[in-house]
Formats: C-alpha cells, structure tokens, sequence
C-alpha cells in the first residue's frame, strides 16, 4: 500500500511537473510571439529630465530639447481647451502664391513626411471660364464637425475653444472620420513612423495639442498648433507665410492677426472683402474664411501642369529661398 | 652660358612669383564668391518697462538673386563711446533672420545726449560684411488714463530726456494709438494717429465697441514708431473700456458632435435596442424553464 | 389503417435516418475539403499577422481610398445573413409549409456570415489592440456604434433562432447515439446532452418551445431591418456623393435580401447535393424560392434605379464627376456588368420557369451572389476617390486602388472560415431541421386523411342521391 502511494505521489509529480512546464512554456511562448507581432516603442537619443506644469517628471531627448517646444498639457486640459477664446483663421486669396511655405513649415513643426500636406494649396478652379486660384486648405475645425459627429470613442473632440484635436492614444484607427470629412484634410498613419522623425521627436510624451509622437493605425490632422497658441505664438503656417496671406485670430475679440503682425479687425475684413467659407452649403460651419481672389497680387496657376505627380519637397524649399547652413 | 642661366633663373622666378599671385587672387575671388550680399535693417525699441532692444534684422541675396531671411548669421553689436566702438554682444540671427540684444540703461552718450549703435557683420564664412547704424535720443513715452472713464479718454505724454534728466515735451510727435489682441496690436480706429502739442501731450479717445474680456478690460497701448529722433517707443496701460465677453455658461453641451448625445436618440437607441434584449432574457428564461422539466416523464 | 400507419412511421425513420446519416461519417473527400480551407484560413492568418505588425499599410489602401475590399466584403456578408431571417421568419410567419427542409441551413447562414461579418472591421482596424476603447469610452451618436449594437442584438437573435429549433433535434442525436466507444463520440454525446438542454417531448415543453420561437420569428424580422440600415447609415450619415442619399436605408436592406436569399439557394443546392436529400429539396422547392429571389430582385432593381437615375438627371456637380466615372469612365465595364449581367438578366431567367430549375436557378443565384460583392465595392471605393477637393499632386498610390494579396488573402481566409463552419456544423448536426420535416410530414398526412374522408363521405352520399332517383320516392326524413 505505502509503496503504491508512493508511486502515486511520484506519478502526480510528475504529471504536476510536466503540466507546469507546458503550460509555461506556452505562456512563454506566447508573450515572444505577441511581443514579435506587436513590438514596443524603441527609445533613441541622450536622456534629459523635465517637468511637466502638472508636476510630472519625464524623460526626453536631449536633442528633441534644442527645439523650443514647452512640455505639454494633461489630456484632460488639452479635451477642454482654451476657456472664453474661439478661435478663427482667415485666408487671403488674393495674396497666395502658392508657393507652399505653409505647408513646409507645418510638416517642419509637426515632423511630418513630406506627403503629409495638413495644409494643402490646391490649385483650384470654380468653373471653365472663371479664373483659377490657388487655395490653401488646413483642417477646417468646423462647428457642425462630421469627424466628430461619427467618432465611436471620442478620439476625435471639438473643444470649447472651437479647436478639434485628434488624441492618438485613444484612436482605434477605424477610419470613420476620414470617409466622413468632406475636405479630404485628415490623413492615416499606415506604417511605423519614419525613425528619424521618431528620433527627432524624442521621448515627449504625447499631447494631442501636439499630435507628436505620431502613432501607427491612428488618424492626424491639422491642429491650430494649440500649443504655440498657449504661448501667444500663431500656428506655423500663419507666422511662417511670406506673402501675410493667412490671418489668424480669436473671434471673440474681433481681431486676427497676419504673419508680419499686422492686426485687423475680423469683421471689417470680412465685410470689406466679401469673406466667405468653403462649401458653406454643406452646413458644417467651418472656422476658416477666405477672402476672393480679387485684385489678386500675383500671377493665377497653371491649371495645365495640375496632375498627381508629388513635387519633390527640395524643389519647395528652393522656392522659398531658405538659406541652409 | 651665363646669359642663359641667369635668363632661366628669372623667368623661373617670375613663373613662380605669377602662380603664387594667381593662387592668391584665386583663392581671394574664390572667397568673394563663396559668401552672399548681406543687407541689415537695424531698430531700437523702448518698451513700457522701459528696457531697451536693439532688432537687426539680416537677409541675405539666394540663388535666384532674391533677399531672404538669413539664419545664423554672426552680428556684432558696438555701441560709440568717445567715436569709438565698444563691443556689446555678439548674437547669431534666429530661423526669421533676427538677431535681438538689449541694450543697457545707462547707454554711453553724446554731446546732444544721443546714442549710436552699430550692428556688424565681420567675418562671417557665408555672408559678406555689412554694416548698420542708428542713432537717437532717449525719450519717456506716458500714459494718463481712468481705467473706469465711460469717455475712454486716453493722453499720451511724449518727453525727451534732457540733461540731468529733466523731462523736455516735444511737439509734432506722431504717436498712434492701438488695442494689444491676442496675437498682435490692433489699430483702435482707422486714424489712430494724434500729433503732440507743445505740451507734448495727445489724447485719444477710444471707440466703445471693443470687445474685452470677461470682465470688459483692455489692454490699451500709444506708440511712436520710427521717430527720426527716439526711434520706436511705446507704453501700456489696462483699462475697462471693452465690452464684456459672456462666458460660456455649458462649454459642453449635449450635441451630436459633444461627448454626451442629445436626449432623444439616447432614449429611442434604449428603448428600441432595449426592448430587444428585455425579449431575449426572456426566451433565455424559458429555455431554463424547460431545462428544468427534464424530470418529468416523456409523452 | 394498420398499413397506413406503418407507412408514416416508416415514412419518418427514413426523414430521420436521411437527415442524420451525414453526422455519422467523415469521408475522405470531407477531410480534404476541410484540409483545404484550412490551408485559405492558415495563409490569411499569417498575411493578418503581417498586417498586424507593419500596419494597414500592407494592403493597397492609402488617404483617400481608406476603406477598401474589407469594408466592402463586410457589407457584403451582413447583406447574406439576412437569409435565414427572410426564410425563417418570414415564411414562417406566412406559414408557407414548403420552408421546412430549408429553414436550418439558411438559419446556419445567417448565423455564419454574421459572425465572420462581424469579425471584418475589426480585421480593417488600425489599432485592434484598442478595442476595449468601444466600451470604455463609446460614443452612441456614431453610426460605428449603432453597427455594434445592432449587429451584436442580431448575433444573439439569429443564434437563438438557430438553437431554438435545434433542441429537439438535438435531444433525437442524443437519444439514437447509443454506443460510445470513440473519445469523439463520447464528445459528440456530451454536446448533443448540453444542446438539448433536457428535452424531453412534454408538452409543456413543446408548448414554450413554440412560444419561443412564434416570438422569435417576430422579433428578429425588425432586428434584420435595423442591421442593414445601420450599416448604410455608415455611408449616408457622410456628407460625400454618392453616399449621402436618403434611399441608402432600403437599398442596403434590398440588396441584403436579395442576395441573401440567393445564399439560400445556394445552401440549398449544396446541401441537396452532397447530402443526398433529393426527397426534401424537390424542385419545387427552387421553383417557389426562385420566385422569392425574383420578387426581391426586382425590388433591388427598382431601388437601384432610383439610386442612380435621380442624381444622374440632375449632375450636381460633385455626383456628377461620381456618376460619369461610374458611366462611362473607369469603373463603367464594372458597373453595367452588374446591372445588366447580375441584376436584369437574372430577372429575366427566373420570369421563365425553366429558369427556376435547379441547375440555372443555382447557376443564376452564384452569378447574384458574385454580383452582389461587386456591386458592394463599386458602392464604397469609387465615391472615396471623388471626393470635393480635388485631388492633386498626391503619391501615385492615393489616387487609385486594386486589393493587394493581403487584403485578398484575408478575404479568402474569411470566406474560407465561413465554409468551414458550415461545413463541420453539417457534419455534427443535422442540415434539416428533423421534427420540422417529421411535422409537415404529418400534418400533410392528415391532410390526406381527411380529404380522403371527406372523398369517402360525398362518394356515399352520391350514392344515396342516386338511389333516390331511381325510385323515386321521397326519402323519409
């Protein structure tokens, strides 16, 4: 008897042993194989320490620190918004060359890829006998937003400042709020960031008032450049156009401002110069005028050369007469 | 035989003496045309906390022959003292071209109580030298204001400092008055600007439709700019003058595209959808029921 | 009468016997068809894989074509799982007894397409990892989450409308499942004990059974509706053309019926085929759902005209640049092949009743089915590609679209999983919902019964009257 328990003792061990050491290396495996299909992120770049307003303290690359930018909001801030300010862009028709050095300085700012145009100069062209015009486009941040409308997380939100931000942490990359944007301005993140941008943006953590570090399977847009507005600077595009052609201002004081600082009144501009919105008709209220290509200050485009052909961001930067080191 | 060594020796020299000239101008043409034309645009401003800046602004010819901004470019600033140039600062220019420094209060002057800084561009490797001077007078910009004043009266005073400081008024300034906003300053009228009388004074009366903030406060701001004398000098003040800004009383109201849905379609989704599986627990209630049968006999 | 009775119950042992006979076997040719989808499932998996770790930019969809074959097969199969709901429920609500042998296989479809239907758009997320996100934060103003909602509401109908009639079934497997000498048997019996959750007969338990499931066939009908709305209303709550039209609600559902019901069909004819159930599945049967199928074509066709004559008479600007690549530009050989070869020459093959054929009506019912999926991609990708802005110096790859292996593949993989459990459903189960055909069985007996009475009854008095005339007299009262 003593000895059958024994063998049974030892039986069980061994059974235990055995289904212990499947089952873990199962488990083993498993976590290598998820960690193989969905790798973490990779860190690059010497370590600085930095606080954050809320107290938080985070690690970010020093490199990423020669920029200016300041540490960013909590979420819950950058859901909110601005308080008692609604923000407000004007284009000036008139005064675009197409020369694209909004474009540049948004994707230079938010270290986009150069096919990334979250400001987009189209070349545009109402009808065969009107005249053609070139139209730079960023997110409109409408009032009546379709994005936002169709978001089935709340990834995409409308603040009470009138900006309408995308947070990346949240997105599940169903694509909803690109089909139902009728101003073709958002665009997907279709594989891994490239990774001399992810090294140039360093370890900050992520602000959707930033939309740095991009993520991958998640939607981004233009963003009103909220944390510049925090500092009392105006989005790259506004402060980097050379013909002052975009204006940009909160429309509760009546005011918006171009890039050499020049400030008008919101209402008399739009009032003397027939400002109005783009496919008004479709009712989503955008938060972008534009003022009528009239007595425009420069040549109208060459509707010939239009086509899908991508123009090498070289030949862009080279228009606008950069001076690089 | 000497005739010809001594003719070797010579033209030899002179060969050389020509190459290494022709190195020479080589290499000094080669420089020339390895840096661009630079232009500086110079200013000094005099803000209300009363600091001084001085602005240069470099651009620079490019390729195509145009003037852009120039990045980091080497400026040296001098300030003259007894004609002689005193360095203050070296700054390199930033991503718009603009190189700042401020300037200290008690700047070297002249007989005439005036001051002269030069702003240089001296051995820079891209850009060609150039340089920059202005020269002005100190001078005291204020503003006298009733921050609750419903005539929104506002006199700005212009002095220019003279000798032991006294306060000297000066006539015939243009001094424009503005509205700070967010990004910039806003003209408060489409004729803002107001010429000083002897006493030196201008006054200016603000228009009534300003909107403020939440409690109706502007800022209000009187500038001289480009005074061939002082340069650019302005001051600030706060006053109420603006109109109230209501305040979003629901930042956040239920909507469509808000965080919560409008009542209606939460109420019919409940209701339709709702009822739905309320009909489910119920067949899944019967299918317990007839579990629980499975004692009794068969048919 | 003792003949008569033994012909019924000899009658019904064959129904049983037929309809249990494929559980009972697995023959080489199932395990090759098994192994097969397996490989399809096995190859997706691993493109899914790839598509997991490098991101949706595998596949051949970029900024404006951003929903591509994945959405489109997703609408395509919620259009397919409103089979079982059109044949189930709706003929038994008109009480078409001809629906018997045909209810379970078009409720298995149903059920199938739902699920892998439901599957898809998580396969099309970009950040699956985030789905708890739907629950956690859901917004009940997107039409996403309706499509949740509702498809999830009619995953649990049409599972319950599936199980329901299967109970008796089940508890008859269980019974006739007497020797149990494999561990797969021994499954096989412990499943079928689970699944008949303690039926016995009773008539108590006949009596909720028939409850249940009268409230089913009532309920599921709107819940089918609702599902196919909501997923139109993923395109028509969208401003873009082509899109944003107020039909979208019964166009989608149209066309859900139609090319459901032509599932069915087609689970008919292979289940008669390779299950040898000829005795059930007459040709009648496809002559009466080839009536169906054309009935609901002809509604498809009549909402698709509307779809696209009304925008086509007026050319607003942004339908019309839509409508002329529709036309006559690169998407029109697609385009007017499905109308004309999938939608009008079906409707004229089904007109004749040579047509309702078994062979051409299967035929017909697989050109509807390919028909539809085609249809569903010219519905999603050509308005994607006109959208307001123009499009303008964009990468080559942004402005046209054709599905990569990967999104084909996974595709495959998908369609694969679906005849896959298809299949070993069939082979565990019953494809006939037995006591349904036992039923009809008996209820046309006693139909027969009683007409021969009746017969019997007018031969006599017939034969009285006769009498009577002979002679003459009166009868006495």
């Amino acid at each position: 008897m003593q000895e059958d328990n024994k063998q049974n003792n030892k039986t069980d061990r061994r059974n235990f042993l055995r289904k212990s050491l499947i089952t873990g290396s199962i488990l083993t495996a498993g976590a290598i194989g998820l960690e193989k299909v969905f790798p973490g992120e990779k860190d690059s770049g010497e370590k600085v320490k930095v606080l954050t307003p809320d107290g938080k303290v985070y690690v970010a690359s020093s490199e990423h620190l020669k920029e200016y930018r300041p540490p960013p909001v909590t979420n819950a801030e950058a859901r909110k918004g601005i308080a008692n300010k609604k923000f407000v862009m004007v284009i000036d028709l008139a005064k675009c060359d197409g020369c694209k050095t909004c474009t540049v300085a948004c994707q230079a700012m938010h270290f986009t890829e150069s096919d990334r145009e979250w400001i987009k100069v189209f070349k545009m062209q109402d009808a065969d006998a009107t005249a053609p015009y070139f139209f730079p486009k960023p997110c409109f941040h409408c009032d009546n937003p379709p994005c936002t409308k169709v978001c089935p997380v709340n990834a995409t939100f409308k603040r009470q400042d009138g900006i309408v931000l995308i947070d990346n942490e949240r997105c599940i990359g169903c694509r909803m709020c690109m089909a139902a944007c009728p101003y073709s301005t958002r665009f997907f993140n279709w594989s891994h960031p490239d990774p001399k941008q992810t090294a140039a943006v360093g370890n900050t953590p992520y602000s959707p008032e930033q939309s740095v570090p991009r993520r991958m399977g998640t939607v981004e847009k233009c963003d009103f450049c909220p944390d510049m507005i925090r500092q009392g600077k105006m989005p790259a595009c506004v402060s980097g156009c050379p013909m002052d052609a975009i204006y940009f201002g909160d429309q509760n004081e009546d005011a918006v401002t171009n890039a050499s600082g020049v400030t008008v009144k919101l209402s008399q501009l739009l009032e003397d110069n027939a400002g109005y919105r783009h496919l008004e008709e479709l009712g989503t209220k955008p938060r972008v005028y534009y003022l009528p290509p009239k007595n425009r200050k420069y040549p109208i485009p060459d509707m010939k050369s239009v086509g899908n052909e991508k123009k090498e961001k070289k030949h862009i930067e080279m228009d606008m007469g950069i001076m690089q080191m | 035989m000497k005739m010809n060594s001594m003719i070797k020796i010579t033209s030899l020299a002179i060969a050389i003496t020509g190459l290494f000239s022709g190195i020479a101008t080589a290499q000094d043409q080669s420089q020339a045309l390895g840096k661009s034309e630079a232009t500086i645009e110079l200013s000094y401003y005099k803000k209300t906390d009363m600091s001084k800046t001085a602005v240069a602004v470099i651009k620079a010819k490019n390729n195509d022959g145009k003037f852009v901004s120039a990045k980091n470019a080497r400026v040296n600033f001098y300030v003259m003292h007894d004609k002689e140039q005193q360095l203050l600062k070296n700054v390199n220019t930033d991503n718009n071209g603009q190189a700042v420094i401020m300037l200290q209060k008690d700047l070297p002057l002249d007989e005439d109580l005036s001051f002269t800084i030069v702003a240089k561009i001296e051995n820079d490797n891209l850009y060609e030298d150039a340089e920059e001077q202005v020269h002005y007078k100190d001078a005291n910009l204020t503003l006298n204001l009733n921050p609750n004043d419903t005539a929104r009266l506002v006199t700005a005073k212009v002095t220019e400092i003279g000798k032991d400081g006294k306060e000297i008024p000066v006539k015939g300034a243009e001094v424009k008055f503005y509205v700070h906003r967010l990004f910039g300053i806003m003209p408060a009228t489409d004729d803002n600007t107001i010429t000083t009388d002897e006493k030196g004074e201008a006054s200016f009366a603000f228009p009534k439709n300003i909107p403020g903030d939440t409690k109706g406060v502007i800022i209000v701001a009187a500038r001289m700019e480009d005074n061939e004398q002082f340069g650019n000098v302005e001051n600030k003040a706060t006053a109420s003058w603006g109109t109230v800004l209501a305040m979003d009383k629901d930042p956040f109201p239920r909507a469509l595209w808000e965080p919560y849905a409008p009542l209606p379609l939460v109420i019919t989704i409940s209701t339709l959808f709702g009822g739905v599986w309320f009909i489910y627990f119920f067949i899944f209630f019967q299918l317990r029921k007839i579990k629980k049968e499975k004692q009794l006999k068969m048919r | 009468m003792a003949t008569e009775k033994y012909n019924l119950k000899q009658e019904i042992e064959t129904v049983r016997e037929d309809c249990l006979r494929p559980t009972q076997k697995w023959g080489r040719s199932t395990q090759t068809w098994i192994g097969c989808l397996l490989i399809v499932m096995g190859w997706g998996l691993y493109c899914y894989i790839h598509q997991l770790r490098d991101g949706l930019g595998v596949t051949a969809m970029r900024d404006y074509v951003s929903w591509g074959l994945y959405i489109s097969t997703f609408i395509f199969f919620i259009g397919i799982s409103h089979s079982g709901t059109l044949v189930s429920a709706i003929l038994r609500i008109t009480k078409q007894e001809w629906r018997r042998p045909i209810t379970r296989s078009a409720e298995l479809l149903t059920f199938v397409s739902l699920l892998f239907g439901g599957i898809i758009p998580i396969i099309d997320l970009g950040r699956p990892d985030r789905l708890p996100n739907l629950v956690l934060f859901g917004r009940i103003q997107s039409p996403l989450m309706w499509d949740i909602i509702a498809i999830c509401t009619y995953l649990v109908g049409s599972t319950l409308f599936l199980f329901l009639p299967m109970i008796p079934d089940m508890a008859l497997c269980r019974d006739r499942l007497t020797v149990c000498d494999s561990p797969f048997k021994k499954f096989k019996k412990w499943l079928y004990t689970k699944m008949a959750i303690g039926w016995k007969g009773t008539k108590s338990q006949w009596h909720r059974l028939e409850l249940t499931m009268t409230i089913m066939t009532i309920v599921i009908i709107p819940v089918a509706v609702s599902v196919h709305t909501v997923v139109s209303y993923i395109f028509a709550m969208t401003l873009r053309p082509g899109w944003n039209s107020t039909v979208f609600g019964p166009y989608f559902v149209a066309g859900a019926l139609y090319s459901g019901s032509a599932g069915v069909v087609l689970g008919m004819a292979a289940f008669r085929k390779l299950y040898h159930l000829e005795k059930y599945i007459t040709p009648r049967h496809f002559d009466l759902m080839g009536r169906i199928v054309l009935a609901l074509t002809l509604i498809y066709a009549y909402l698709n005209l509307n779809e696209y004559w009304i925008p086509a008479y007026n050319m607003v600007t942004a339908e019309g640049h839509l409508l002329s690549d529709l036309f006559y530009g690169s998407y029109s050989k697609a385009f007017w092949t499905c109308q004309f070869g999938t939608v009008l020459l079906p409707i004229i093959i089904m007109s004749i009743p040579k047509g309702r054929t078994v062979t051409i009506l299967t035929i017909t019912c697989i050109i509807i089915v390919a028909g539809a999926w085609v249809k569903r991609y010219l519905i999603v990708v050509p308005t994607l590609l006109h959208p307001f802005m123009p499009i303008q110096e964009v990468p080559g790859t942004w402005s046209s679209y054709f599905p990569n292996y990967v999104e084909f593949s996974v595709t495959a993989a998908c369609l694969a999983g679906i005849f896959l459990v298809i299949t070993l459903f069939s082979k565990l189960f019953p494809m006939m919902a037995v006591w349904e055909v036992e039923k009809g069985i008996l209820i046309e007996h006693d139909k027969q019964a009683a007409i021969e009475l009746r017969t019997k009854r007018e031969a006599e008095e017939a034969k009285i009257m006769g009498k009577r005339l002979k002679t003459g007299f009166e009868p006495l009262k």
